[in-house]
Order: structure tokens, then sequence, then C-alpha cells
């Protein structure tokens, strides 16, 4: 793989998200959720990096942590190198210009009290103080034409759109300040079937144009096999493979990777198979011991009940948090 | 034009439209507000001018009446009250210093528990659990007690006449300052609801700071709550101001209120002279149902869960 | 004798600034045992199809027009009361969301136990056995201890099995389910599904599923109706029309999703939006959207036309299908 010579764009260290729930004076110990354990990876320049997982397994959580959201409990978060995590607000200045993200419900991801004009402005007075007010309004105008929405909607008000011209809206506002690094958390999961090609090609699109790089957060394993380069599966707070997306779907390796892609319902008129998962996705609260999937996997031993599985890398390029793969029980 | 067109199309309209109630309590508002707003104009007399005020014309009853000691007379429609003063003009003076304690004083409360409910809502924590908690002392106290309080000491200790100049700032004041815990609770609880919403996440990615974003994104999408209990205030800082003139800490019997006109009136009601304290209460009975009506009417409008079901 | 027979069924909205026609002349049956599926995008009118069947139609929509013949009833004509005791015993609703028809504050055993005891006299203890039993054939594990469970202490997915535990209890002639699995990840939606499937086959009960997902319908049911802005645009067989659609929405449909497109390309999509429905054009109401539209399509509705064994409404269906610009 060439990539490993490339220095990484966005690099996670060790990211641990603890989560206080609400205290109470009269409990003695606080309830903790950890929504992420021990998360790393990196992604490259041009990348398309998919996050998948089912709800609640963190990824949206690591989501907002990579872009400033969230305070991570314990890790770093690197941009160019750079660790930007602990930067104060005035320090994190540069990155909000070329970090950017897209959000999930189009329907509250715009201030419904600011007409699209203003919204689209923001961020460009914002980091662009001296541009002319023409300046803006051409720079507003030619991101719109390249989302494909109407640049003469301006003066409107989100209400008055649907649900796919809004979330074009919303890639046009991340599109203003031509960032390098854009996060999508859920873009399309919101949205009608025939909406979500739209909305997918004019993420395809402005990647080829802008060289962007994208973190994409989805729970939907058909996007991203055509949608990622890499992907990251996520399961209850840890990455249990990581991998190119060719390779994975070619051959997934982590028991939980192969029941979630046997699960995905596929355009046949076949009846469809059985699902192999048992159990229920255990709560954050509290977390399985050894590997956090071990009370529903096949394959458990009394190794997966103990200790924690760490990700090794195989020699196919993919790395997998395992016992069983690692040991060779699972085959390749 | 195009804007008036929206508006006249709008839901928010069509609903006033075909609401009767609505309609009725808005005409009489804006009566009342047009009446205090031009009450220089439409008055007979100037009732804060002593030089013209006749003590021979006291106790002179309303036009329709009959069977009082006195006759009525035409220059005095509503009657007069036991100074000679005009009744009409001065409910009509009464009824503007009435409206603007209210207006102002609910603009008193605005300010401070916006300015409160924005901060604790949106940084949470400690700031939120001190000023909630201060919140919660300042309603377990009742307005009017502070307001009892504070106005007689400061009658005790500035003396009447310095009281009588600063009464109207006095009481706007008073209610205004005692009342914010409503405010800054109802923001408060909007904010939570808007600041997680993905709009002001967008704002954060955008790298705004907490002020810009307080102001800019989440205050514009908590106002319409705020019309709703505004409206309620307004009519509850009326009545506040009211129920103090009424008790002697309000406006002074020379610039009288509709609450120091109903007062000043009571030790007349049962010597026949009733209109002086009648008159005025109908109207403040009018001016609170009238706001209450309208107030209601708004909440349905702007509470689509309500709405629905 | 089709279980369920819906006839030219018209559903309306009243507004102020018009009558909206959110369903205009449906038709399909369903025999006792078959799976039919409802697909569109929201706002279609699937829903409302079937709201309009069990008479739960949101104020203030009504039915226009058409018959609904349940078990040679026509359940439009029918009684509060009459209806009221259909829609417990012999046609069972599943709703996207299960709390809707869960209670928040009794056990799920509570509410098992008074279903049952609302419809046929029984004790406590015979119930509690039967409300057992369509526990456990849901697949739901330990099924004595979850009836002292209350709803929120159950995940999404158990939900969903309870709620069609108690759907089953009334021995129903007809599952009615809206978006099912929608709210659900992928492997409990794979879960749901086949344990759907499995109780169609062994009771013998009909499947009426509502749904945007065209991967789930076609591994589920197996007669389709594709709806776009509360018309019916194809109907008919799902192996017939998934492989090979006919109306250039549904092909639209279909060769949008991912898992037709080569991957890393551009997708095929179909421009626009579906419109409102109080600005529906005149004519074909895909016309303003369709690749293939000219003059006729947007100046007049086309009939629903028998094309390859399934029913069509497109003007030019034979022409497409005969040069195969569909495929």
């Amino acid at each position: 793989m060439t990539k490993e010579t490339a220095t990484a764009l966005v690099e996670v260290k060790e990211i641990h998200k603890v989560f206080d729930l609400g205290s109470h004076f009269l409990q003695k110990h606080k309830p903790k959720v950890r929504a992420i354990n021990d998360v790393s990876f990196s992604i490259y320049e041009g990348d398309s990096f998919c996050l998948v997982g089912e709800s609640g397994c963190g990824k949206s959580t690591l989501a907002r942590t990579v872009m400033g959201l969230l305070e991570p409990t314990a890790g770093e978060i690197h941009y160019r190198g750079q660790r930007i995590d602990h930067l104060k607000h005035k320090q994190r200045r540069p990155y909000h210009r070329s970090m950017s993200m897209i959000f999930q419900n189009p329907y509250a991801s715009l201030n419904p009290r600011r007409t699209i004009q203003k919204t689209l402005e923001e961020p460009l007075r914002f980091h662009f103080p001296d541009l002319s007010t023409q300046e803006i309004k051409e720079k507003v105008e030619e991101v719109m034409v390249s989302v494909g929405n109407d640049p003469s909607w301006g003066k409107r008000y989100p209400h008055e759109f649907s649900g796919g011209q809004r979330q074009r809206l919303s890639i046009a506002r991340a599109l203003m300040v031509d960032p390098d690094f854009i996060v999508a958390d859920e873009p399309i999961s919101a949205l009608d079937v025939s909406i979500q090609a739209q909305v997918l090609n004019v993420m395809m699109d402005a990647q080829e144009k802008r060289n962007l790089t994208y973190l994409f957060i989805t729970h939907d394993l058909s996007v991203v096999e055509h949608f990622g380069s890499t992907v990251g599966v996520m399961y209850l707070g840890s990455l249990c493979e990581l991998a190119q997306t060719k390779t994975l779907f070619a051959k997934p390796r982590h028991p939980y990777t192969q029941i979630l892609l046997s699960a995905i319902p596929k355009l046949s008129c076949e009846e469809m198979q059985h699902s192999k998962l048992t159990g229920e996705v255990p709560s954050a609260m509290s977390l399985p011991s050894g590997c956090v999937f071990h009370n529903r996997c096949p394959y458990a031993n009394h190794r997966c009940e103990t200790e924690i599985p760490l990700l090794r890398s195989l020699e196919d390029g993919r790395a997998v948090s395992c016992h069983g793969v690692e040991e060779g029980r699972i085959d390749a | 034009m195009n804007r008036l067109k929206t508006a006249l199309d709008s839901d928010f309209f069509y609903r006033f439209k075909t609401d009767k109630v609505a309609i009725v309590s808005f005409s009489v508002l804006m009566l009342f507000f047009l009446a205090a707003l031009f009450a220089p104009l439409l008055s007979p007399m100037d009732p804060h001018d002593p030089i013209q005020i006749d003590i021979m014309d006291s106790e002179i009853p309303p036009l329709w009446s009959s069977g009082a000691d006195t006759d009525p007379d035409e220059r005095f429609l509503l009657g007069t009250d036991q100074q000679g003063r005009d009744m009409l003009s001065a409910i009509l003076y009464g009824l503007r210093i009435s409206i603007v304690i209210g207006l102002f004083a609910v603009a008193v409360q605005m300010i401070i528990g916006i300015a409160i409910g924005l901060i604790s809502g949106y940084f949470g924590g400690r700031i939120d659990s001190f000023f909630m908690r201060l919140a919660d002392i300042q309603l377990s106290l009742s307005t009017m007690m502070i307001a009892i309080i504070v106005l007689a000491i400061f009658q005790a200790s500035f003396g009447a006449d310095l009281y009588e100049e600063l009464a109207i700032f006095m009481l706007v004041m008073v209610i205004g300052i005692a009342e914010w815990p409503q405010y800054a609770r109802t923001i408060r609880a909007s904010v939570l609801a808007e600041k997680n919403k993905e709009y002001v996440d967008a704002a954060r990615v955008i790298g705004l700071g907490a002020p810009t974003i307080i102001m800019r994104h989440i205050l514009p999408n908590t106002l319409s709550p705020l019309l709703v209990i505004s409206t309620v205030q307004v009519a509850n800082a009326i009545i506040s101001e009211a129920a103090l003139s009424f008790l002697g800490l309000g406006m002074p019997v020379t610039m009288p209120s509709l609450g120091s006109l109903i007062s000043s009136g009571f030790e007349f009601i049962f010597s026949g002279s009733w209109w002086i304290t009648v008159i005025p209460s109908v109207v403040l009975i009018l001016l609170i149902l009238t706001i209450n009506l309208l107030g209601d009417w708004l909440r349905d409008v702007l509470n689509p869960k309500l709405y629905k079901g | 004798m089709a279980l369920l027979e819906v006839k030219d069924l018209h559903v309306e909205f009243p507004t102020r600034r018009g009558v909206l026609k959110a369903l205009q002349g449906i038709n399909f049956t369903v025999k006792r045992g078959e799976r039919l599926g409802i697909v569109g995008e929201s706002g279609a009118g699937k829903s409302l199809a079937a709201f309009a069947i069990i008479n739960l139609l949101s104020k203030p929509g009504r039915i226009a027009g058409g018959e609904i013949l349940f078990e040679g009833k026509d359940l439009t004509s029918l009684s509060h009361k009459d209806m009221r005791s259909i829609r417990g015993n012999r046609i069972a609703m599943i709703f996207q969301d299960p709390m809707m028809t869960l209670n928040p504050v009794l056990t799920i055993g509570t509410q098992m136990i008074e279903t049952l005891k609302a419809h046929r006299k029984m004790s406590d203890e015979e119930a509690k056995l039967i409300a057992i039993d369509r526990l456990t054939e849901v697949r739901i594990p330990s099924a004595e201890a979850r009836l002292k469970s209350y709803p929120h202490e159950l995940s999404g997915g158990m939900r969903q099995r309870v709620v069609i535990a108690i759907a089953l209890l009334a021995e129903p002639a007809l599952i009615i389910a809206d978006e099912p699995t929608t709210a659900l990840d992928v492997t409990i939606q794979a879960e749901i599904m086949s344990l759907m499937l499995d109780l169609c086959k062994t009771r013998n009960v009909g499947l009426i599923l509502i749904t945007h997902d065209l991967a789930v319908v076609s591994q589920v049911t197996q007669k389709i109706l594709v709806m776009y802005a509360g018309h019916v645009v194809e109907q008919g067989k799902t192996a017939d029309v998934i492989p090979a659609p006919h109306h250039p929405y549904t092909s639209g449909l279909i060769s949008a999703l991912p898992q037709q497109n080569h991957q890393g390309k551009r997708l095929y999509q179909i421009p626009g939006s579906m419109p409102t429905l109080n600005a529906l054009p005149p004519g074909c109401p895909f016309a303003p959207r369709c690749g293939f539209a000219d003059d006729p399509c947007s100046e007049k509705l086309p009939d629903l036309l028998t094309v390859k064994h399934r029913r069509v409404r497109c003007f030019k269906a034979e022409t497409l299908s005969a040069q195969g610009s569909l495929s």
C-alpha cells in the first residue's frame, strides 16, 4: 500500500469518551456511559473514510469529537500532524476553516429563522472578514450552482424547501470556506430513496472538484460499499475491523462484520436469510468484559470473555480486533 | 407590498380572521391603546393640571345617570371625582399610565430574564444552578410582598414628594425586577431545547463564538414562547400596578393610574358616587381580559402540539 | 375469495385552499397468507392506504370513494363499534414506532393479558400462558420474565417483537405493517423481517408491508404496489416488477440504489423531487422528472395499462419495454 508513506490528514489516537450521566446528590456512583473505547485510525488525503455501525456504537460521538464539538476523555486528534483536540477556541480558528461538517437531519441543521443567503454567508464573513459584498455574493452563487441548487433561493427560508434541497444547502454551507476535510454524519439517512442518490452524487462531485477528504458516518453498508474507500466497523464503542472497502466487502473477517454484511437487505426476489446474530447490544453503561462482542459472537471462547482484543494488522492491509482471527480459529 | 401579501396569506392571519374572540379582543385592545396614545387629544381637560380642576364640579354623576344628589353636567360625560376632575380625562390618562407601566415593567423583566435565561441555558453547569436557585428564591417571595416592602421603605426614607416624582420609574423597576424569573425560566427551557439542534452545532463547527451563537442563532428561535408569556406578563404588571396603587403605594392621586382612580373613589362608593370607582374598574377589567384572551389565542396558534391534539 | 379487496379507493383532505387528493383510485387484493408490499417515498400516500383500510385516517382526511371489502364486508360502511372489533381481532397493525401501540405505564404482561381478556373470557392464568406462548413465538428469550418488564426497559427491536406478539394474540387474518423496521438497525431489521415472514407462512396470515425500502420488499413480498403522489404507478408480482420494472419511476428507484451502481461512480439519479399534493402537475405526476416524457404525458393522466403481467400507469410502458430502455 502506497498510503503508508503518505502523511495522514486526520489521525485519531487512542480516543476514549466517557459521558457522566446526570449525577444526583443522593447517588454515590455516577453512572457512566463508555461511548468510545480506545479507537485509533488515520484518514489520508483524498480518502472517503466510512465509519459504520449500528445505533449506539459511538460513531456519531466519534465524528463530533473529531470536529471538536465534544472533548475526548482521553486520547488525541491530530490534523496535518498538529494536535488539535486541546486547542483553545481562538487557536482552533484555522482548523474551523479547513474542517467542515454535514448533519443528519436536514430539517434541524439550518436555522429556521435565517434566510438561505445569511446562512451561507455566515462562514465566509466569519473566516474572511475582508471580502467585499460582491465577492461574497459571487462565492455563494458559485457554491449553490455546484451543489445543484438555484442561486436565486437566497432570500427564502429553509422551511420552503424539501429535504433533499435542504441537505444540498447544508452541503453548500459546508463548502463555503473551501475546506479540505468534511465530516458527514448520516447525511442521507433522513432522505427518500430517490433523493439519496442525488445527495451522494453531489458529495462525490464535490470531492472530485475540490479534492476533499470525507469522514462519512453511516449505518447503511450498501452506501459504504459504493462511496467509501476505507471502512471502519464499530461495535459498542470499539473498532472491530478497519480495511479498504474492496477488501472488506470481498471477505469480512471480524464475526460482527460478517453478520452485518449478511443482514443488508438485497434487491433480489429470493427470500431473505435468517440473520445469525442472537441477543441484544449490551448497554454502554456496563460493557461486557473482554471482547465487547463476545456474548453475541458464535465463535467466542474463554479468552474472548476475559481479554480485550487489540486491533492487529493482517497481511492484506486490514486490521481486525478479534482473538479468533488472530488465533486462526476463524478461517481466512 | 410583497411582504404584506405573504403576511395576509399566512396561516397566522387566517386563524386570526376565523377566530371571533381574537378579532374582538384585538379590536378592543387596539381601541384602548389608541385611546391611551391620543389621550391628550381626546380628553376634554388635563387631569394633571390643578388649574383646570374646579372643586365646585366635584362628584357630578355620569351623563346618563339620574337620581343622584347632583345633576349630570354636559361637560362631564362620565362625571367627575371628589376633586371635580373629569372622569373621562382621568381614565384616559390613567389608562395611559397603566399601559406605560405595564409595558416598561415587562421590558425590564424581559431584558433581565432573557439575559439570564440565555446564559443559564447555554452554559449550564454552575452558572445555571446559581441563577435557577436565585429564581426559585425570588419566586418563593410574592411579587406584591417585595413591591410593598421596597416601595414603603422608599416612601418612608425619601419622603412623599420625591416619591411622587419618581413613582412611575419606581413601579416599573420594582415590578420589572420582581418578575424576571418567569422570563428566565421560559427562555432557559427553550434554549435547552434549541442548543441541541444541529443548526447550533453547525454554527459551532464554523467556529463562531458563544455570544454570536447565542444572539444570532438561539435567541431568534426562542421568541415565540416569549410572545405568549409577554401578553400574560403585561396583564400581570398592570394588575400589580393597580393593586399597589390601590394600597396607596403606587401612583399618587395627582397623577392617577387606573388603580389609584379606583382607590380614590373607593371611599365614596357608599355615599352614592359609584362611578368614580366602578368605571375605571370596568376599564381595567376589560383591558386585562382582552390581553389575556389574546394571549390564550396566541398560545394556541404558536403551539403546534396543542393545535394537533 | 380474497381476504381483503380494495376497490377504487379515494382519500382526500379538505383544506382551506381546496381539496387535496391524497389517494386517487387504488385497487388491490390480498389473499390469506399472501404478502403485499406498498412502496413509495414519504408523501406518496402509502401509509394513508393502510390508515384508510382500518378507518383511522387522521382528521380532516376522509374516504371519498371506493370500497374496502374485508372477508366480504365493506369496511367503509361499518359502524365505529364493528370497526373496532375488526381492528383488534381480525386486522392487526404494526407501526414504525412501537410506542404507538404499547402503553408506557403498564407492564408487557398486563397489556397482553388485558388484550386477551377484552376479546375472550378466560382466567388470568390462561391468559398468561397464551401471552408467554406468543412471546416465545416471536423469539423473545425468557418470555415469562419479560411479562414483568415495562416497555421502556426493552430495546427497540424487542419492543417491536412485543408489538407483533400482541398483534398475534387475537389470531388476526391480516397484518398491516407500516415501516415496521425503519427505526431499527440492519441486523435487527433482518431478524424482525424474517420473523414476520415465518409468521405469515405458519399462520397463513395476509401481510401488507408498507415501506420505502425496495430491497426489503423484494425479499419479503409476493406482490408489489408502487405509489407516487397518490397514484399507483406500477403494480404486479414482485418477481415480475423488481427484475424488470416497466414504469420509469420504479426503474429509476431501483437504478438509484447504490447496490445497482458501479462502485465509486456517480449514482443514477432521478432529478427533482416528488410534487406536493397541492402542486400536482396536470397529466402524469411523474412527467416533470421523467426522462421519457413528452407532450401527452404532461397533458393527460395515463390509465393503468396491462403490460407484461403487471399494471403500469405510463403511456410509453409498452414502447419502452420493447426498446429495453428501462433495464
